[in-house]
């Protein structure tokens, strides 16, 4: 696609165009507003943080920076997770699930009715490492059997739709599930069982590290570099790429494209599942409507890596968690908005609008995101 | 076709629909929709929950396979047994769910499954307990699904008459909060018709209205084709005036509507209302241009917010005080409504200038921020003195024409029938002008589009203008029917909600999104206990529709032909079992 657009071979309609509207379409008008709009930005971006660095009260401390720094790793693994999950599927289909964000929050809800269970036999104060795994298989099972019958039900029967069909059914299918979670179990938001030995922090090299925290970023890690072994050494990871270049010719070489495509529904569901028990965990909460946000935020991950990456993926996730807990304060606090936690959403969506726009190909990626 | 691979087909459906049965008893929904009676006590609308699995999965479990490109019809004594056996399965499914219930200790399941109380499991089992009420579950699964087939079996000529009399009396039924008000005003006695005691149809009263549009509908499909075919060789003339006739008695029906049922149901019409208004708008950026925005709820929250600021509002400090906020101009509504079309059209440009050279489904996700953006926007602190933030706005005008508001319910839905009126109007017109035809154009193929001269970027910018500004009237109409507006109206479910009406109507469909929005909107608000479970209805009907039928209730005619041949070309590829090298137009030009 050409940067600007000039059209003088326009055919000649009823209406002739005058040489002001010619001359206009001249101007790159577009670039104009870019380039304008990212100053503006960089802008923005130095004074607020210039303000912030130099406040005279309420100065937040270098602990307090530091503090932010790891909560935004803690979540920005989780959101890598996710991202993952988005970021294989748009790989291998070009389709957004918009309801991926809803497996995740299947995945927490079964690993709290297990870990209820396991609170109320002791399991989860006497040995924390067996139910923690106990755990992670509870949530990474529902949310693989959940990913896996949303692309039975919602997406196989549109595989040759139109692009923008089987991205309304995923809409259908995030309310269905968020509202079906919301009468299955409840709509109010429950406590997770705390584990105590999760309590408190860990020092390592001197920093304090809430265990939680610590938890999630060595489980993200674990699961990034497993799918990345999965990808690069197994057979089927080897399929997956094979159809997510070409599907035609990957079903010629004999690859079962529809088993290649499940199995990817499948490594999505079980990253998102691993993504739920982290996030109830640190969060301490599960609710019918917690899959929402943190979806969308996943989904700004993995465009800002560049989608379809798993590396991508899980820059994208680290970048978009840290922005998202440093950048409210770092930039609004100087300038005295108040309660800048408020905009950490608006943090986020700002970046999936700015990155669409600069580099819609993602960090990783290069130019357009255009495929297939 | 073989028995055995009958049968197995009729077990598998009948897997599905004993899963969809525990789904709906799981869900809550079988067990609320029981106090609404339907017909005399002894069909309730939880009974009719029930009883749709089993009847639609022995209806479906026989119908006839495509084998190579050919239908293949079961026989009449093959075909009712699998039937009875996908129903049974269907029974026997549920069966084994309450005997789980029954065998884990009490209140295990509901532990996790708040809606399992023993009055549900009490309805499953027609109140006779464990052992028993396991046996009626399957005899009675086995019996409904025996019906289904037997009702795909019946000949076409007594088939259409038996459906259609019980769609109408179903509809009658669900209709019974309009109707007897309704025939009441027209001083008809009702009673025999409606229960006053139990709501619902009586009996005999059921058995009236199957009767008679069963017989009105063997009656047209007798005559029907005669009668049709007459119409269409009337001179224009003539047929212009059938029209006009048929439009002034819409019209009569319309103007007097409001005086016969009342003020709730007025002001469950006005919301359908808006939300038709809404659905219009989007209707233009989604039917039209083929622009998919989930972020429309900002043209809402923008009419809704200038109406307030145009017109003179309060803001509400957060001790309780009223105040004026920081912009406040005090025109007559009337004069307001062009400003408030023109700020909100280009905030449409300005939200659709940096998206627009993005592909569809990216387009849709940008919107989608740009909508949360908006609510968390007029929520924050700092645009507080504009939008009284988390507070609100107070005291919005209730457009009152010399001393006579339009705040209650039943003069609202005059304003809102004018407003409606105007759009449908403007959406008509767009559709069959040159613009409506690029947008076409550009909707089915954007590179096509381009070659051929069509501006896309201008037309996709036109398109978001246009949507806004027919989209912020529904805005404008919300704030003079609440009178107050708070940050919460404005979330991402009104978006997707104005997506699904469109939708489940069909896209660049005006009868379409009317349709859509009566039964979204309005069958809602006439059965409460819908309400709880709307957006989940809502999410479902998204799938289905696409799944089943992407043209929608009331297609396009244009588009449903576009989407037709797209299956035509589907079927030919299957025939031919090449390699799909159709890539079907719509979402934008990938390639």
């Amino acid at each position: 696609m050409t940067q600007t657009r000039q059209r003088e071979d326009e055919s000649p309609g009823p209406v002739a165009r005058s040489r002001t509207a010619v001359l206009a379409e001249r101007i790159p008008i577009r670039r104009i507003i870019l380039v304008t709009l990212s100053i503006l930005i960089a802008a923005g971006v130095l004074v607020g943080s210039y303000k912030t660095l130099t406040l005279t009260e309420g100065r937040i401390s270098a602990a307090g920076w530091r503090d932010f720094l790891i909560f935004g790793v803690a979540l920005g693994s989780i959101y890598a997770l996710i991202a993952l999950g988005y970021s294989l599927v748009y790989g291998i289909l070009l389709m957004i699930n918009f309801a991926h964000g809803e497996v995740f929050m299947m995945g927490a809800f079964a690993s709290y009715f297990v870990a209820r269970s396991l609170e109320s036999a002791g399991l989860l104060d006497s040995s924390p490492i067996l139910s923690i795994l106990i755990l992670l298989v509870a949530a990474t099972v529902a949310s693989m059997a959940v990913a896996v019958l949303l692309e039975r039900v919602a997406y196989r029967p549109l595989r040759n739709a139109p692009r923008l069909v089987p991205l309304i059914t995923a809409i259908g299918a995030s309310l269905f599930l968020q509202y079906t979670a919301a009468s299955l179990f409840g709509s109010d938001s429950k406590g997770y069982p705390t584990i105590n030995a999760l309590e408190g922090t860990w020092t390592i090299l001197g920093i304090p590290i809430g265990r939680s925290l610590l938890v999630s970023i060595v489980a993200a890690a674990i699961m990034v570099v497993g799918l990345t072994l999965f990808i690069s050494r197994t057979t089927m990871g080897r399929a997956m790429r094979a159809v997510a270049e070409d599907k035609e010719i990957a079903s010629l070489m004999g690859i079962n494209v529809n088993r290649v495509i499940v199995t990817t529904f499948g490594i999505g569901g079980i990253l998102a599942g691993v993504a739920g028990v982290m996030f109830a965990l640190v969060f301490g909460l599960v609710q019918y409507n917690m899959g929402f946000v943190p979806g969308i935020k996943a989904f700004t991950a993995a465009v800002l890596g560049g989608i379809g990456s798993v590396a991508g993926a899980a820059i994208g996730g680290l970048i978009l968690g840290v922005v998202e807990s440093v950048a409210p304060f770092l930039l609004l606090a100087g300038i005295h908005v108040p309660a800048p936690n408020q905009l950490r959403d608006v943090v986020a969506f700002s970046i999936l609008i700015l990155v669409l726009i600069f580099r819609p190909g993602g960090i990783l990626g290069s130019g357009e995101p255009e495929r297939g | 076709m073989t028995g055995s691979g009958l049968t197995s087909r009729a077990v598998r459906a009948g897997l599905i629909g004993g899963v969809a049965l525990v789904y709906l008893a799981l869900i809550g929904m079988i067990q609320k929709f029981d106090s609404r009676n339907l017909i005399g006590d002894f069909l309730t609308l939880g009974n009719l929950l029930m009883a749709l699995p089993p009847l639609l999965t022995g209806f479906l479990a026989i119908r006839p396979r495509l084998v190579g490109g050919q239908h293949e019809e079961a026989g009449r004594r093959p075909a009712l047994t699998a039937g009875l056996v996908s129903g049974a399965v269907v029974g026997g499914v549920t069966a084994a769910g309450v005997a789980l219930v029954e065998i884990l200790p009490e209140g295990a399941v509901r532990r996790i499954f708040i809606q399992v109380s023993p009055e549900l499991l009490s309805i499953l089992t027609f109140g006779r307990g464990v052992p028993l009420g396991l046996v009626l579950l399957v005899v009675y699964g086995a019996v409904l699904g025996l019906l289904g087939a037997g009702f795909r079996l019946l000949p076409d000529r007594y088939r259409r008459p038996l459906g259609v009399g019980l769609a109408a009396t179903l509809t009658f039924a669900l209709l019974q909060r309009i109707f007897p008000p309704l025939l009441f005003e027209l001083g008809l006695d009702t009673r025999w018709l409606y229960s006053p005691t139990l709501l619902g149809l009586t009996v005999p009263g059921a058995l009236v209205v199957f009767a008679v549009s069963a017989g009105l509908a063997a009656l047209w499909g007798a005559r029907g084709p005669v009668v049709r075919e007459r119409v269409r060789r009337l001179p224009p003339e003539r047929r212009k005036l059938l029209n006009g006739t048929g439009l002034l008695v819409l019209a009569v029906v319309l103007a007097v509507l409001p005086a016969l049922i009342g003020s709730t149901l007025s002001q469950v019409l006005g919301t359908v209302g808006v939300y038709l208004l809404m659905g219009l708008g989007l209707n233009i950026v989604v039917g039209y241009a083929g622009l998919l925005d989930l972020g429309y709820v900002a043209f809402f929250a923008t009419g809704a917010y200038m109406t307030a600021l145009f017109t003179g509002a309060n803001r509400v400090t957060s001790i309780g005080d009223l105040v004026a906020p920081a912009f406040a101009l005090h025109l007559n509504f009337y004069l307001a409504v062009p400003f408030v079309i023109i700020v909100t059209a280009v905030v449409g440009l300005l939200i659709g200038a940096p998206v627009l050279r993005l592909r569809g489904d990216y387009l849709a996700i940008v919107t989608l921020g740009f909508g949360e953006i908006a609510k968390v926007a007029v929520q924050s602190s700092w645009l507080q003195e504009f939008t009284g933030g988390p507070q609100g706005l107070r005291d919005v005008t209730d457009a009152g024409i010399g001393g006579i508001g339009f705040r209650d319910p039943q003069p609202f839905f005059y304003l809102v029938l004018v407003f409606c009126g105007l759009a449908v109007f403007v959406s008509q017109r767009l559709a069959g002008s040159r613009v409506g035809r690029a947008w076409n154009a550009m909707r089915e193929d954007e590179m096509a589009a381009e070659a051929m001269g069509v501006s896309t970027i201008r037309f996709k910018l036109l398109a978001f203008a246009m949507g806004a500004a027919v989209g912020c009237l529904s805005g404008t109409l919300f704030a003079v029917q609440i009178g107050s507006i708070t940050p919460e109206s404005f979330t991402i479910i009104v978006s997707i909600t104005a997506l699904a009406v469109v939708i489940l109507g069909g896209m660049g469909s005006i009868p379409g999104v009317v349709v859509g929005s009566l039964l979204l909107i309005g069958l809602p608000g006439l059965l409460d206990e819908f309400e709880e479970y709307r957006l989940l209805v809502y999410g479902a009907a998204l799938i289905l529709v696409m799944v089943l039928r992407p043209q929608g209730l009331v297609p396009n005619v244009r588009r449903s032909r576009e989407l037709q041949e797209d299956e035509a070309a589907q079927d030919q590829w299957l025939k031919s079992e090449e390699a799909p090298a159709v890539t079907v137009g719509g979402g934008g030009g990938a390639s």
